[in-house]
């Protein structure tokens, strides 16, 4: 009960057929601020489609969505994004021909506000004529977005600093998926979905993300995982959903969940990966 | 009522026709992803060649249709090999600009072979005609339903089932991809576009025949239905092409029977308006879909674009700006007025289609709205003229935006071919509008230039005022680009999907980049207006639209000092070489193919 | 290299690539014999996705040889050298979106004449990956992520090739299918068929490969028996997720 009470975001019922198939099949969830869950399924199991649901990319057949107390339902990705939800994409959306450091300050966009002031109506005209005019709050803003997108990429390390003004098409896979999350921090968020953040990357490049998903756990920031590295789920995760043919079929703490029969039967297996994981630990 | 089912019949007699070309642009699209603006030219080469096999050669029938498909097949093989296969890793745009500078290019050498006049080209079909409802229809209507059916279908089938019909959507879809599966992609293009090319050749024959009347403007006529008809139809969708001609066909066959007949091109365009809007994806697409994340880069050609350092532009400005003190002859200065004007419309483009990606080939309307209002402003209101063209500017940014906004929520191709009808409606209903645009008669005795009650005459102020202008708007558009505009709009450009999820809305930042282009191109046709001072609904058209995209494509998309560049280029290559004005089409045609062929990411570079 | 090494399949030798000014790789000499799993590991952004590129002619190297089967690919473009006997798996899948599941997989076989073996190549991917038997006529595109790859590792091994390159096929797989691919690719490279892979669930691709190299930045720093790399403590450190790992 106290985890509904401070539920940051709740979905009830929350339901998406595509034709015959239900990809999401009434889904319920409660995050309570601060805490990060961990979605886990078979491929196929309607992960990346709750993601959609709850971003506004795509809308439900049936139920709702609420964050911090509001009915979010149906709304908009740019309401959300400015309500402070950000995400990451499975595959990668970067923008191709911007630079790194253009491609995260969209990020910081919704946090504009010299240059896009909150005024009805003619706030985007506004908006235009401050870009031309430049005032001198803007430019302060500007550089300052500039300056937190350097401290954000510096949690990268080395890996996307010296790449800083080169277009992210040039970029290897691994680090379009770094950009993106940059990207994704740049907001601010409130809540942050990301969508297997790790993929393409090896063990070690996986613990380097893990340690950062933590330190922002660690910041306070509320967070949604989908992750296939078991490994990486059960050290950062409060609590573990387990997704298979759209249905929650497991909830709980990591361990308990592990050693379910159901999830070992749809997700686990018992073969060579299971005994890999193991040794894949940071 | 029988008239009604008059209109009826003669509709689908039309969209019976309609529907040749579309098929054949249906064929392409869903190869290429390529809207072939060629499309057009091959039909009209296709018309004349059978002109030449039936009234010189007396060929017989069959034997024409096979002259003419063969002759067209290689014109089809042409585009392939010189519009399309060396710009596959270019910028997503170049090939439609291919196409369209070969259609330049194809018509004039027609034009300039068989001379503009129309010629007859008599049904080679026996003259029988059958009574149906009030109108009759004859076995030339049958052939060319015939045609047009059958293609469909085999095409239908061939796109469906057949290995080569995969292997060129596969192609189309991820050309890297199909590649790894041993697809030979040059092959597949070929194959297609011989075929389409001799398809679009059979009917400009059948098609000349049916109204026994052939001549250079049914080029961009039967493109231009063509690609209304095939997107209403969806694009790349055969069969939905051959419905969508028919809808099309009924139509403007309702809309003549009930406005008249100089309605009949804006209820085609309208119709391609309200189909977009309500269902983006043409009539026939499947229903609402998240969007997949994207499998393949959709990137434009990576280029570094050339800097120029701000004090080379400054002495380059300084030395445009101290000309008239030096012996030029009025000609020059009347060179680079057009120049200047120009590079106003293709700052304008350049920022919408570049920054923005989203290319319009309607531009010109926003020259035609920004003339009008400040003709009228200054006639009928007596607004002093530097007001007026203000006005023109504003009234442009905003009715332009607004008359646009249907289009913000299509991609690619299809905001071309939107913008395309846009602008077609904006002239149509100049044209249509009398008691306040007077109509085909124009407006005439638009006062001249003047600034602060003085009135500006000679070449040498014109000159300056112009350029002046034209200065300010690119150092407002630098500063715009710079802004967080300039990264917001190209972050659109590159993936809306990921903006919108970022917060940004598309519809406000597209208004925004419309309206300050709007404006910019708005200011330019008011100038003209008062320049030229007599315009009517023809003075802004289609042709200038595509030069701007031509100019922003040699300067480099979204690039500020580039289309200033090209403007000059192209409006004083043809002067410097007193190049007649019948060919200076032909020579725009070949200057885009060499440029998207060897610089397709532009002279200075895509931004 | 291991001495019982049979002759190359293939081969790259002194391999040097650029984009634009950057080089990506130096000097890159990588050797696959004959019916063995050789595994390309390495960092992020080390080369590992060119390295499949310039094998299938999709990226041209500045200097340097590769050799298939003993004749140089150099020159070839892509379809002639999958006409050769490579099949692809391609970074992040690439699959024909707007084109469904079924024909997807049959695109796979596009070289191939033989109809009714076509047929029963596509029964045999569906009891691989009977997920995909019930969304043979969905879009690719609007596959899971997953499924996708799925898709993409079937429609490889549609075209009955004699080697086959992969870059990161367990990607976005979930444990159980990461298993049954890995299976999988140790099965039909006992039907015959040479693999050269980039995987980066290292320690697995290390299980079933024979060989393996280590790409740093361009260049090979290790290479050598798949075994004897498992236990190096270099690779360890750098790709297995650390030296606690047992
Ligand atoms: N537009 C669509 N039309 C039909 N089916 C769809 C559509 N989108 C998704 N699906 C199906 O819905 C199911 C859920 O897909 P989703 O992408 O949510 O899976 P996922 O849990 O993220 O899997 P993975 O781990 O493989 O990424 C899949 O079987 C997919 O094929
Ligand atoms: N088109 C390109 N233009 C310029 N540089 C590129 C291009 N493609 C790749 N690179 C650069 O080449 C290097 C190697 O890239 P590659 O994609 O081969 O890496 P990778 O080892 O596959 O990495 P990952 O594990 O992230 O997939 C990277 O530094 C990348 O930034
Ligand atoms: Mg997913
Ligand atoms: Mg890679």
């Amino acid at each position: 009960m106290a985890e509904q009470l401070h539920a940051m975001l709740s979905l009830r019922g929350l339901t998406r057929r595509f034709g015959g198939l239900t990809a999401v099949d009434a889904i319920d969830l409660d995050l309570a601020r601060g805490e990060l869950i961990s979605i886990i399924g078979p491929n196929g199991a309607g992960k990346t489609t709750l993601f959609n649901l709850v971003t506004g990319l795509d809308r439900p057949d049936a139920g709702t969505v609420r964050f911090e107390g509001q009915d979010i339902t149906g709304l908009s990705p740019e309401r959300l994004a400015a309500e402070g939800i950000a995400r990451t994409f499975q595959l990668g959306r970067v923008f191709g021909n911007l630079s790194v450091m253009d491609n995260v300050l969209i990020g910081a966009h919704t946090r504009l506000r010299a240059v896009k002031p909150a005024v009805p109506v003619i706030g985007p005209l506004l908006e235009l004529g401050l870009a031309l005019l430049r005032p001198s709050s803007v430019k302060a803003e500007e550089e300052r977005l500039r300056e937190e997108v350097r401290a954000i990429l510096a949690r990268f390390g080395e890996r996307l600093l010296p790449r800083i003004d080169q277009p992210a098409y040039s970029l290897s896979y691994a680090n379009r998926r770094r950009v993106e999350i940059a990207r994704a921090l740049a907001l601010k968020p409130r809540l942050l979905l990301l969508d297997e953040p790790t993929a393409g990357m090896n063990p070690t490049e996986t613990a380097e993300m893990q340690a950062l998903v933590a330190e922002l756990k660690a910041e306070g920031l509320t967070i949604l995982l989908i992750e296939h590295k078991l490994e990486m789920v059960m050290r950062l995760s409060d609590r573990v959903i387990v997704m298979d043919e759209g249905k929650k079929i497991a909830e709980g703490p990591g361990e308990q969940v592990r050693t379910d029969p159901k999830v070992i039967e749809a997700y686990l297996g018992h073969g060579l990966s299971g005994a890999a994981e193991q040794e894949s630990a940071a | 009522m029988s008239s009604w089912l008059d209109y009826t019949i003669n509709g689908l007699i039309v969209g019976n026709v309609y529907a040749l070309v579309a098929v054949g642009l249906a064929l392409i699209f869903g190869v290429s992803r390529l809207i072939n603006f060629a499309q057009g030219s091959i039909y009209l080469v296709g018309a004349y060649i059978g002109w030449v096999a039936v009234v010189q050669l007396h060929t017989p029938l069959p034997l024409t249709i096979i002259v003419v498909a063969a002759a067209a097949a290689v014109v089809g093989l042409i585009i392939e090999r010189f519009g399309l296969r060396p710009l596959q890793n270019s910028v997503r745009i170049a090939p439609l600009l291919a196409t369209i500078g070969i259609s330049f290019v194809l018509d004039q050498l027609v034009m300039l072979t068989f001379s503009p006049n129309p010629r007859a080209l008599p049904s080679q079909l026996p003259d029988v005609r059958f009574q149906l409802g009030g109108g009759t229809i004859g076995p030339l209507d049958l052939l060319i339903a015939g045609v047009g059916i059958t293609s469909a279908l085999l095409l239908f089938v061939f796109l469906r089932y057949s290995k080569l019909g995969w292997a060129v959507r596969a192609a189309s879809q991820d050309r890297d991809a199909a590649m790894q599966m041993g697809v030979d992609v040059n092959r597949v293009n070929q194959a297609v576009f011989g075929i389409a090319a001799a398809l679009g050749g059979v009917s400009g024959m059948l098609v000349g025949m049916y109204y026994n009347q052939i001549d250079t403007a049914m080029s961009l006529q039967a493109t231009l239905k063509g690609v209304v008809a095939e997107v209403v139809g969806g694009a790349g969708n055969v069969p939905g092409a051959v419905i969508g001609s028919l809808l099309l066909g009924l139509v403007e066959s309702y809309g003549v029977a009930v406005f008249g007949t100089s309605y009949r091109n804006l209820f085609a365009f309208l119709l391609l308006v309200v189909v977009l809007v309500l269902r983006p994806n043409g009539l026939f697409a499947s229903a609402r879909q998240a969007p997949p994340e994207p499998l393949t880069g959709t990137f434009i050609a990576p280029s570094r674009p050339v800097r120029i350092p701000r004090w080379a532009l400054a002495v380059a400005a300084a030395g445009f700006a101290i000309l008239p003190f030096f012996p030029v002859s009025f000609y020059v200065l009347q060179t680079l007025i057009n120049a200047w004007l120009l590079g106003m419309l293709a700052l304008s483009l350049t920022l919408v289609a570049g920054t923005m990606g989203q290319v319009s080939l309607g531009h010109a309307a926003l020259l035609a709205i920004g003339a009008y209002t400040s003709a009228l402003l200054s006639l009928t209101l007596s607004v002093p003229v530097g007001l007026a063209v203000i006005g023109g500017g504003l009234v442009s940014a905003a009715l332009g935006t607004l008359l646009i906004s249907p289009s913000f929520r299509l991609r690619g191709h299809y905001v071309s071919i939107a913008t395309l009808a846009i602008g077609e409606i904006v002239s149509l209903v100049i044209l249509n509008w009398e008691s306040v645009t007077r109509g085909p008669i124009g407006i005439s005795g638009i006062p001249p230039l003047s600034l602060f009650g003085y009135d500006l005459i000679s070449p040498t102020s014109i000159y300056w005022f112009s350029f002046a202008v034209m200065v300010v708007l690119a150092l407002l558009q630098g500063r715009l680009l710079g802004s967080h505009l300039g990264r917001s709009f190209r972050a659109i450009r590159d993936d809306d999907i990921a903006a919108r999820a970022y917060g940004l809305s598309l519809n406000r930042y597209k208004s925004l980049a419309f309206i300050f282009g709007g404006f910019a191109a708005g200011v330019s046709g008011g100038i003209a207006a008062h320049l030229y001072s007599y315009i009517n609904h023809e003075t802004f058209n289609t042709q200038q639209s595509i030069l701007a995209l031509t100019v922003v494509i040699l300067g480099g998309l979204g690039n500020v000092v580039g289309a200033i560049v090209g403007s000059v280029a192209l409006v004083g290559l043809p002067e410097v070489f007193r190049i007649a004005a019948e060919y200076r089409i032909l020579i725009y045609g070949i200057v885009l193919l060499l440029l998207v062929r060897f610089r397709p990411q532009g002279l200075l570079g895509t931004i | 290299m291991t001495t019982s090494a049979p002759e190359p399949l293939l081969a790259l030798s002194n391999v040097n690539t650029f984009y634009g000014q950057a080089q990506v790789h130096f000097d890159l000499s990588i050797t696959v014999a004959r019916g063995h799993i050789v595994c390309l590991l390495g960092g992020n952004a080390s080369g590992k996705s060119t390295t499949m590129k310039i094998i299938l002619g999709l990226v041209k190297p500045r200097s340097g040889e590769v050799t298939f089967d003993g004749a140089s690919l150099i020159g070839l473009s892509t379809p002639q050298i999958v006409r050769r006997g490579i099949a692809s798996v391609p970074e992040a899948r690439r699959l024909f979106a707007d084109m469904s599941v079924r024909e997807n997989i049959l695109m796979g076989a596009f070289v191939r004449n033989d109809r009714d073996a076509v047929a029963q190549d596509l029964d045999r991917m569906l009891t691989l990956f009977p997920k995909l038997g019930q969304r043979l006529s969905q879009r690719a595109g609007s596959l899971s992520g997953g499924e996708q790859q799925m898709v993409a590792m079937a429609r490889a091994l549609m075209s009955r090739p004699r080697m086959i390159v992969m870059d990161e096929p367990t990607m976005g797989l979930s444990p159980l299918y990461v298993d049954r691919v890995l299976e999988l690719i140790r099965a039909i490279n006992q039907e015959g068929v040479s693999v050269f892979m980039v995987e980066q669930n290292a320690s697995l691709a290390l299980e079933i490969a024979h060989e393996a190299y280590v790409l740093q930045t361009g260049k090979i720093v290790l290479s050598g028996s798949a075994r004897a790399l498992k236990d190096d403590p270099r690779v360890r450190d750098a790709y297995l997720g650390g030296s606690e790992a047992a």
